[in-house]
């Protein structure tokens, strides 16, 4: 594993291990994740990478999870905090966008009061600066700002406006972690690709750092700097996008590789022998 | 077109819903006799001049009795409907929000609610209240409990959505974004849970009307001779064919045209949104 | 009427003769035949607790009672006079403790077990079987000591009770004879009819006893019916749609509402045979340790102040709203209907509001914004009680209040379930006033002894008392006991005439309406002629006929 980052540019540095439910979830995972870097976190389904999101957020439930080591994110730990302190820094400092944007917004509200709430929960103002902050962070993911599209319900919009509302939503703020948990598996493959472009763009032009938990590895490639490969619970290969592709330390990755759908420019052949060697 | 149909009948809705609220207001001009008033010669009669709606059998009229008692069910039944409706939101919707031992304890609390046997309860309420309350004392006291004790069953149903709507992603997605607990509930949970609270609210309505009427029994409910819907559907009893008499299904008329009325036009954002 | 009569007679002639034929030829459809011919139907409205005759209490079972059970002497329900049945004649002794009877020979019960002198002995010793609780008999109890029978030849028997028992030969109108020896105990019967086949829930089927002893004027055997169905019907609804499609053939009593109904659409089927015994009265609470105000005691306990409020009643209206006309003003605690006992002195009790005012004036009262007082400055509101369900006490409550409104008193109406409101009425006393109906059963004033009596549980106003709390109630008690312990007619009517006067005087209960009888009966039915007394409508089953279907 290489951590050849310098260490005072880390902004988010987690050992820990999880217990839900009395069984173990997470394992010894450790993860680091730097200012303005596009982390991905891949794995399949049911490896813990939402766990591993949830309890960066602090949101799972106390009472059932049971987490030890640390999470240092800027000078405290995020698993000391209590749940006041972790209330500030959610959605203000660290920001989530999950998988279905139609079901992660409430049926019953306009937009616009969605929006609103999101600003009231960090921000005090008038009204007309509470509009600005809306339109900023709407133009910003690049939707319309006019009074007809804030007073739709979610029922009313695309997935892909719905899914760029969510994200107007958590940069709204100005975070320096942006959580995307699966944000774009829900997607057509167009807007897919526009939704990473906007994720890319935002990096660059608000210099926030985003972790991108995707299952699927190709969809990673495209916009993040490192990747870690969370298996069963354990981060087991983490390193830059180009080690992780060229390079593939561990069997786990390998086969997921090896499982891309995508034709690789050294051709079929490797991907045969790969398979064959992870079979047999 | 469809949009056109629906304002037309939000419109008339509006129309009906007006003209009942207004002529139960003017009940003191529109029957200066009064709804105690016994015209003891004529009693049990049809439709004529000077009664419209014919008189009850010991001869008051028919037409005063329905306005007033339009103003006494019109105001008390939904008043004791928002309380229940109240209290359902209250405590089946925040238990099944916080979860866990909350809402056992909610739900609990709601069997046993579910399980008490009501007439005992009622004879015993109406044992503690003396005898001589006036007519309107009666009615509001009736109401009160109705509402008090009519929460129960949606509270189950709030329980269970609400325990839902916790684990649902835009909860999740707006703790996410930092919103306070209390927040979550009233922005979040809430607003969710109206079809619920709507339908509650509606069905409670009638229903009051016609248990303030069956209260009657125990010495509760509306007492002689102040006049309520719930008094006045009481007349339908044993009724056998509609031809007879038609004129005393005005005020069961009176009921369905009042409360689809204020379901046309209260559901109307809901639709919309829909 | 005569002509009618005997159609109908000959028509029943004839369908007793087809089955017959049928009897012979054709047995296995008997039973179809007969239960098309000559079957009456109407509705028990409960279910019958018992079979056996010596221990009925309610209606259902009263009904059941009256059809299969052979009684040594029957009231005419018609004319209320005591007729013979399996006693030819009988005497009651002079200090009315004895009773002799001589009985009908070759009679036999319906399984065929003859009657004699010693089956009238074992249902005696019965019916007075302190193990047994015979509601009948508690009628016959009037002291202590044991009944004697004795049999003196298998026609002749003379009972003799421990104490006088008042109005005794009227009492054994209710004495089924039961059969000493029969297999069949209970269910060997004297009567014209006998059960045949019991669904509990669903319906009680008599059929003819063919060994009925009874024959009528042309020496035909009684009764013309070959069964009677009984539906276990609660519903009064159901049994009046059922009546009108021509299911059911009678019902017993109807409420004014659905008389009127029955009458609009077809008034041949509609009776009202006029004023019964049933009364519906007031009265207020005079229970000295009820829980109410010291000042509306003093209200309650005032003659002065019930005759007002009896006065400012208008009982007419209350006879022609409420009832429809099918009701009378009551004259006073027995209703004019009871031929013997009325006290013919007694008027009808007068109308005014103003004299009604008069009187209260007299003792204090005044009217404040027409609002009335009491001397001490209490404002008179009180409450009237009446079970939830009656429509018609309901109604006649909210008359009285109207009533009342006129001379300023202001009065709550309050309607309880029926076990609240007996709660109040004798346990706690917590009430004021009550409209409450009497139901009169019998005749004779002796069964009224519980409500007279000042020491008993029935006298409602103010009951067990220790020694009575006011002159007049001292006095009744009195005429009560004297007229009990005599078997001398004159003297017992001249004392319970005082009674009436006094109650009139007093009104402890005032005494609002009597209603009237009022019955169904289908035109299919010949012979009926329903009467106030129960059983209104089938009090001669024996001679009503249907023709078959």
């Amino acid at each position: 594993m290489a951590f050849d980052t310098p260490q005072n540019d880390t902004l988010l540095s987690a050992h820990f291990s999880l217990r839900y439910a009395d069984k173990p979830v997470l394992r010894g995972v450790r993860l680091e994740i730097q200012r303005g870097e596009v982390m991905g976190l891949v794995g399949q389904s049911g490896s813990g990478k939402s766990t591993l999101a949830m309890t960066i957020l602090g949101l799972l439930e106390k009472k059932r999870a049971h987490a030890e080591g640390s999470i240092q994110f800027q000078d405290s730990d995020l698993l000391q905090l209590s749940e006041r302190e972790l209330r500030t820094l959610r959605g203000r400092s660290i920001s989530l966008v999950l998988q279905s944007p139609l079901s992660s917004l409430n049926p019953a509200l306009r937009i616009r009061t969605q929006l609103k709430e999101a600003w009231r929960a960090h921000a005090s103002g008038t009204n007309s600066d509470c509009g600005n902050a809306i339109r900023t962070c709407l133009e910003s993911v690049s939707l319309p700002t006019d009074d007809e599209f804030l007073r739709k319900y979610p029922s009313q919009m695309s997935v892909g406006q719905a899914q760029r509302v969510l994200i107007a939503m958590a940069v709204m703020h100005r975070p320096v972690l942006l959580i995307a948990d699966e944000a774009t598996s829900a997607l057509d493959v167009i807007t897919q690709s526009e939704i990473l472009a906007l994720f890319r763009a935002l990096n660059r032009s608000t210099g926030m750092a985003i972790l991108y938990i995707s299952h699927d590895l190709a969809s990673v490639a495209g916009i993040c700097d490192r990747i870690a490969i969370l298996h069963q619970g354990e981060v087991v290969e983490c390193g830059t996008t180009e080690q992780i592709f060229a390079n593939p330390q561990h069997e786990y990755t390998q086969r997921l590789m090896a499982a891309m759908p995508r034709i690789l420019p050294a051709g079929p052949s490797i991907q045969h022998k790969t398979q064959a060697a992870a079979t047999r | 077109m469809r949009s056109e149909s629906m304002n037309l009948g939000r419109k008339l809705a509006c129309a009906v819903l007006v003209l009942v609220l207004a002529a139960s207001a003017a009940a003191n001009w529109l029957a200066p006799a009064g709804y105690a008033r016994q015209y003891r010669d004529a009693t049990g009669a049809p439709p004529s001049r000077a009664h419209w709606l014919g008189t009850d059998e010991i001869g008051r009229d028919r037409f005063a009795r329905v306005l007033y008692g339009t103003r006494i069910s019109l105001l008390l039944a939904p008043a004791a409907a928002f309380l229940s409706t109240l209290m359902a939101a209250f405590i089946g919707g925040l238990a099944g929000y916080l979860g866990g031992a909350w809402a056992r304890i909610a739900m609990a609390v709601t069997d046993l609610f579910l399980s008490l046997p009501w007439l005992f309860l009622l004879i015993t309420a109406r044992a503690l209240m003396p005898l001589n309350v006036s007519p309107l004392v009666s009615v509001l006291v009736t109401f009160l409990l109705l509402g008090l004790l009519g929460w129960t069953t949606a509270a189950r149903v709030l329980c269970t959505t609400a325990a839902s709507l916790r684990s649902s992603d835009f909860v999740r997605q707006a703790r996410a974004v930092g919103l306070p607990g209390q927040r979550l509930f009233w922005i979040h949970v809430v607003p969710n849970l109206k079809p619920v609270l709507y339908a509650q609210f509606w069905i409670s309505i009638p229903v009051f009307i016609l248990s303030e009427a069956n209260l009657g029994i125990l010495g509760l409910g509306v007492a002689e001779p102040m006049p309520s819907w719930g008094s006045l559907l009481k007349e339908l009893e044993g009724m056998v064919s509609v031809g007879e008499e038609p004129w005393k299904f005005v005020p069961l008329i009176l009921l369905v045209v009042v409360v689809t009325s204020f379901q046309l036009l209260l559901s109307r954002q809901e639709e919309i949104a829909a | 009427m005569k002509q009618h009569d005997r159609g109908s007679k000959q028509l029943a002639y004839r369908c007793g003769s087809a089955i017959a034929v049928a009897l012979i030829c054709l047995g296995s459809l008997l039973g179809q035949l007969s239960a098309q011919s000559g079957e009456l139907r109407f509705c028990l409205r409960a279910e019958p607790k018992t079979f056996n005759p010596l221990k009925v209490e309610e209606d259902s079972s009263g009904a059941i009672r009256y059809l299969t059970g052979g009684v040594l002497v029957r009231v005419n329900r018609q004319t209320q006079e005591l007729e013979p049945g399996l006693a030819q004649s009988w005497k009651v002794s002079k200090d009315g403790r004895q009773i002799s009877f001589r009985l009908r020979s070759g009679i036999s019960f319906s399984d065929g077990t003859p009657f004699t002198a010693e089956d009238v002995a074992f249902t005696v010793q019965q019916l007075m079987d302190p193990a047994l609780h015979s509601p009948t008999g508690d009628a016959f109890r009037s002291g202590t000591g044991n009944v004697e029978t004795k049999v003196i030849s298998p026609t002749q028997i003379s009972i003799r009770f421990p104490s006088q028992v008042a109005g005794l030969d009227r009492l054994f109108d209710q004495v089924a004879i039961l059969s000493q020896h029969s297999p069949k105990k209970e269910m060997a019967v004297l009567g014209p009819f006998m059960v045949a086949d019991y669904k509990p829930g669903s319906e009680v089927l008599l059929k003819r006893n063919p060994n009925y002893w009874k024959i009528d004027e042309q020496g035909r055997k009684l009764p013309y019916l070959d069964s009677i169905r009984l539906d276990i019907q609660p519903n009064r609804d159901v049994e009046m749609l059922r009546f009108k499609r021509g299911e059911l053939d009678l019902i017993n009593s109807l409420d004014s509402e659905y008389f009127d109904k029955l009458a609009a659409t077809s008034p041949q089927l509609a009776h009202d045979a006029g004023a019964s015994l049933d009364s519906e009265q007031l009265w207020f609470n005079e229970v000295a340790k009820s829980p109410i105000p010291g000042y509306k005691k003093n209200w309650f306990r005032s003659a002065n102040f019930r005759r007002a409020i009896s006065e400012a009643i208008n009982r007419e209206d209350l006879s022609r709203v409420v009832f429809r006309g099918h009701a009378q003003p009551a004259m006073g605690p027995f209703s004019p209907a009871n031929k013997f006992w009325f006290n013919p002195n007694l008027k009808p009790q007068t109308y005014s509001p103003d004299a009604a005012m008069k009187s209260l004036q007299s003792e204090g009262f005044r009217l404040e914004n027409g609002t009335l007082k009491d001397k001490d400055g209490n404002t008179v509101v009180f409450s009237i009680i009446t079970n939830a369900g009656n429509k018609s006490r309901e109604r006649m409550a909210v008359l009285i209040q109207d009533d009342l409104q006129k001379i300023g008193i202001h009065v709550n109406v309050v309607t309880l379930d029926f076990p609240s409101l007996i709660e109040r009425m004798t346990q706690s006393f917590d009430y004021e006033a009550i409209i409450l109906g009497l139901t009169n059963v019998d005749l004779d004033p002796n069964g009224e002894m519980n409500v007279w009596l000042s020491s008993s549980d029935s006298h409602q106003w103010n009951p067990q008392q220790k020694t009575p709390e006011t002159p007049w109630e001292a006095e009744i008690d009195r005429l009560m006991r004297a007229q009990a312990s005599t078997s001398d007619l004159k003297k017992r009517k001249e004392a319970f005439d005082r009674v009436q006067e006094i109650v009139v005087e007093q009104q402890p209960f005032i005494f609002l309406v009597n209603k009237n009888a009022l019955s169904a009966v289908s035109a299919n039915v010949h012979g009926a002629a329903p009467v106030i007394l129960s059983p209104q409508t089938f009090w001669n089953a024996e001679r009503l006929s249907v023709p078959a279907k």
